[in-house]
């Protein structure tokens, strides 16, 4: 591998994204941090990290709260980053619990595995993919018939488009990328290196008709709905289901399955253990299971609940997961920088005269630490502004040397001043301007600022400018992210207006860079 | 071999509770019984029914679980008795704690293989396996053996076509051997096949064996650490359709619910008792275990766990009944492979691992 892995790379802020920063699922809605420390022990109540796909449990958890009395507390992050906090002790003494869609990742690393005492797989769902029922018919689909290699032909001919989330930070595209890389590679088993080069050239293919990136289910589903011009979503099953125009369809040559197993960790006490052993023992019961498919569709593990009305019975092979560390990185790194249409992105950075002194500190930091997770073939611009845009320089990522482009970064970073009013929409523009020209790229504005807009357009010149935009411009998502004294209700609208969603960045600014990272 | 001690209280303060007395009041000495047990039986001493048949003799059990191979880096002192999953890691233990004598195994459970119907047909169809209809299929494992040195795939079998779901090479999913009793009963299993019916005891025997091993364990990919996940799977249509649980996990699901689907289950013709295992270390350590074996109400309540009581093999016959489709009464014509030494069976894991 050329760089580190994704994980690797991101794994010093894996803690901060921990520490709640987790937004809802809603297009622009931010959560402030909460004022409790979440990490703090009670009685009675188990801290879980948890995977993010997991958010649709909370009716489920208000009834293992009646049935056993124990309260679930859930932490959500993405399964990879969670694997990173387990295997570096980071969980021991804060977590109670361990709850992801699957540990097929986790036992890869056996750091992360050791942490785990016991696991109990409460429900399934196979990964699938909905397409407009439009779609279906007008490429004549049966979709029983439905193969990973028709979907693959149906994109290289032009006629379908896709979403699907981050590999490297959800656990349903992982596991939508090693169904992929199985069945195009035609590996018989379990995928190894060579499969994953092999099929490279055809994935190539195959992920071009992506068109909508996400770092989570849910803002992946309001995109595609705002969007309209997307055929499709790559996502689990029960994630699909959840949407009335799209045919589920799981592919004839295979799945791959998450099991959700609960799972208890060594750091913890025998008291804390029981209380996971009496919530999993909960789960399995077979009210609890007919509440789980009915209201999640996923997939029932006890035999005396049948799945959800809807959720075909029918077997589908299951690819195997890798079976060692090498080959799962392998695949990611192949994505992240040389299978996935790349991304381009302009940095709309706030440096007023308010930045002075630590904010600029923190910000400069912040970008720094970030070009460790740039991907090859990524086009950066940095437009820093104040009362106008100040500068405005783009640098690539170049995969026979990606040094240079990342160094030419921290080189204009380390050049930042602060100085000058806050001209946040007419440099928003200004950054529309720039990615003016159709290109095959997942393109998105990240827009930090400190404060209120005090200089330039207004918010309302903003919206008709927006509204003249057309084509692919149209589309360009802005990422928001809350900091200073910034103003939540002007940030929320920008986002709401471009497709975009906010971050919050004052607790963490590196965790917001970061978490922003799943959207280009 | 990599894993993580439980510790876990089960039972102890149930105990109390349902048995309903006192020792001071009512004269009765309710002895207090601690132990680390495999996993796997953790439903079954939770169970509030052998709490209570337990108290009726006078026994209050607090229970620990362990995987049954991590036992042997437990320090046991104050403890009554260990009680791991196979006979391998207890004869270990014993020789470790200087336990003399027969060491009692109260129930068992073989090693099966669970599928469907449509895998079952198209194995039996090109002779892996005997036609199963109103009995159990018997996995012919030499057969098996052949294929998966040859890795042959699901499509290759002739009948395979009728079914999607059977394409990619043809395995039987185990847990992970490193970690997990059955994966590394599989090993034990496979690996005195593949040595022609000798258990695998030498350097040369484990080199001849090892590629083998490795090629069962590496198509599977990532595997579960542990055989409840691997049923559980199984149990919700998703997974390989071949896998290997213990008859007592099938045994407790068909007790649980009547409508087993197309549940097939295949004995293979050479195959591995999970045979549990108490190794005493107090007198009422020992007198519990032999308690175990021996009251009518306990050895009851293993069937219902899905157990098979030593000796006498009337309450399982009596229990199966009706179940016949499923599972086999007596144990006719299945061979039990030995279980190598601990120290060749890690070995055996490590290589298979890779």
């Amino acid at each position: 591998m050329r760089r580190p892995s994704p994980a690797a790379a991101r794994r010093h802020l894996a803690v901060l994204l921990a520490a709640g920063a987790l937004l809802t699922a809603c297009t622009s809605g931010a959560e402030p941090r909460e004022d409790t420390d979440p990490h703090t022990a009670e009685p009675g109540t188990l801290r879980v990290l948890a995977s993010s796909e997991l958010s649709d449990m909370t009716p489920v958890f208000e009834r293992i709260e009646k049935d056993t009395g124990v309260t679930l507390r859930p932490t959500y992050i993405g399964t990879l980053d969670a694997v990173d906090i387990l295997a570096t002790g980071k969980a021991d003494g804060r977590y109670d619990a361990v709850w992801l869609s699957s540990n097929d990742y986790l036992r890869l690393r056996p750091a992360a595995a050791d942490k785990v005492v016991s696991e109990t797989p409460v429900m399934s769902s196979p990964v699938a993919i909905g397409v407009k029922t439009a779609t279906v018919e007008r490429l004549g689909w049966k979709p029983e018939e439905v193969t990973w290699s028709a979907v693959e032909k149906a994109v290289r001919d032009g006629r379908l488009t896709y979403g699907m989330t981050d590999p490297a930070r959800s656990n349903s595209g992982f596991s939508t990328l090693v169904a992929v890389a199985s069945a195009l590679s035609g590996a018989q088993s379990a995928l190894t290196d060579a499969d994953v080069a092999k099929a490279g050239p055809r994935m190539e293919e195959f992920f071009r008709g992506q068109r909508l990136t996400s770092g989570s289910s849910g803002w992946l589903a309001s995109a595609f709905a705002r969007r309209g011009d997307v055929d499709a979503l790559l996502n689990y099953e029960s994630v699909l289901e959840g949407f009335k125009n799209l045919t589920v369809i799981r592919p004839k040559d295979g799945v791959v399955t998450a099991d959700y197993p609960l799972s208890s960790l060594a750091a913890t006490g025998p008291a804390t253990r029981e209380d996971v052993r009496r919530v999993a023992e909960a789960l399995r019961t077979d009210a609890v299971q007919r509440l789980i498919t009915e209201h999640t569709h996923r997939r029932p593990v006890v035999a005396s609940v049948p799945p959800a009305a809807g959720l075909d019975p029918s077997r589908r092979r299951e690819l195997p997961f890798p079976g060692s560390r090498s080959v799962a990185d392998g695949l990611l790194d192949a994505y992240e920088n040389e299978l996935r249409r790349p991304s381009r992105t302009v940095y709309v950075l706030d440096t007023s005269g308010s930045m002075e002194g630590e904010r600029l500190s923190r910000l400069k930091q912040a970008l720094t630490r970030l070009t460790s997770d740039f991907r090859d073939r990524e086009e950066v611009t940095l437009m820093p502004f104040g009362s106008a845009v100040k500068s405005v320089r783009t640098h690539v990522v170049r995969p026979e040397d990606p040094e240079t482009g990342l160094s030419a970064i921290r080189a204009d970073t380390a050049r930042l001043r602060a100085e000058g009013e806050t001209a946040i929409y007419t440099s928003l523009r200004t950054a529309y301007d720039h990615l003016g020209g159709d290109r095959d790229t997942f393109t998105s504005i990240v827009l930090m600022t400190d404060g209120e807009n005090t200089a330039g357009d207004d918010a309302d010149g903003f919206a008709s400018f927006h509204r003249g935009l057309t084509g692919e411009r149209r589309d360009i998502p802005v990422f928001p992210i809350l900091f200073g004294d910034s103003d939540r209700t002007e940030l929320e609208h920008i986002a709401e207006l471009t497709g975009g969603r906010l971050f919050d960045g004052r607790g963490s600014l590196d965790g917001a860079f970061e978490e922003i990272r799943g959207y280009q | 071999m990599g894993i993580v001690l439980a510790v876990l209280l089960i039972g102890g303060v149930a105990a109390a509770v349902v048995a309903g007395r006192d020792s001071e009041e009512t004269g009765t000495a309710t002895k207090t019984v601690r132990m680390v047990i495999g996993s796997e039986k953790a439903a079954f001493f939770a169970d509030p029914d052998v709490v209570e048949a337990l108290a009726a003799q006078g026994y209050t059990v607090e229970a620990e679980t362990s995987g049954s191979w991590a036992m042997e880096g437990l320090d046991l002192y104050g403890y009554d008795l260990a009680f791991p999953s196979s006979r391998a890691p207890a004869a270990e233990l014993a020789q470790k704690h200087g336990v003399r004598g027969i060491l009692p195994r109260p129930f068992y459970s073989p090693l099966v293989v669970v599928s469907r119907r449509g895998a079952a047909e198209v194995l039996a169809a090109n002779g892996l396996a005997t036609p199963v209809g109103r009995t159990p299929g018997t996995l012919k494992m030499d057969a098996y053996l052949d294929a998966a040195r040859r890795e042959r795939t699901w499509q290759q079998l002739k009948g395979s076509e009728r079914y999607g779901e059977l394409t990619g090479t043809l395995f039987i999913s185990s847990t992970d051997p490193q970690t997990s009793n059955s994966g590394a009963l599989y090993l034990a299993a496979a690996s005195y096949v593949a040595n022609g019916g000798k258990v695998v005891a030498s350097d040369a025997e484990v080199e001849r064996t090892a590629p083998l091993m490795r090629t069962l364990v590496s198509v599977q990919g990532a595997q579960q650490s542990s055989t409840d996940a691997a049923f559980r799977d199984f149990v919700s249509g998703a997974g390989n359709p071949l896998v290997l649980v213990y008859e007592s996990q099938v045994a407790a699901l068909l007790d649980e619910q009547q409508n087993a689907d197309d549940l097939v289950v295949l004995y293979p013709d050479t195959t591995v008792n999970s045979d549990h295992t108490v190794v005493p270390l107090t007198d009422d350590g020992r007198k519990l275990a032999e308690l175990l074996g021996s009251d009518p109400t306990l050895r009851k309540l293993a069937v219902r766990h899905g157990f098979r009581p030593q000796g006498a093999i009337t309450e399982f016959t009596a229990a199966t009944v009706g179940r016949t489709a499923y599972l086999k009464q007596q144990l006719t014509g299945v061979r039990q492979a030995p279980v190598p030494t601990s120290a060749v069976l890690r070995e055996l894991a490590r290589r298979a691992r890779g």
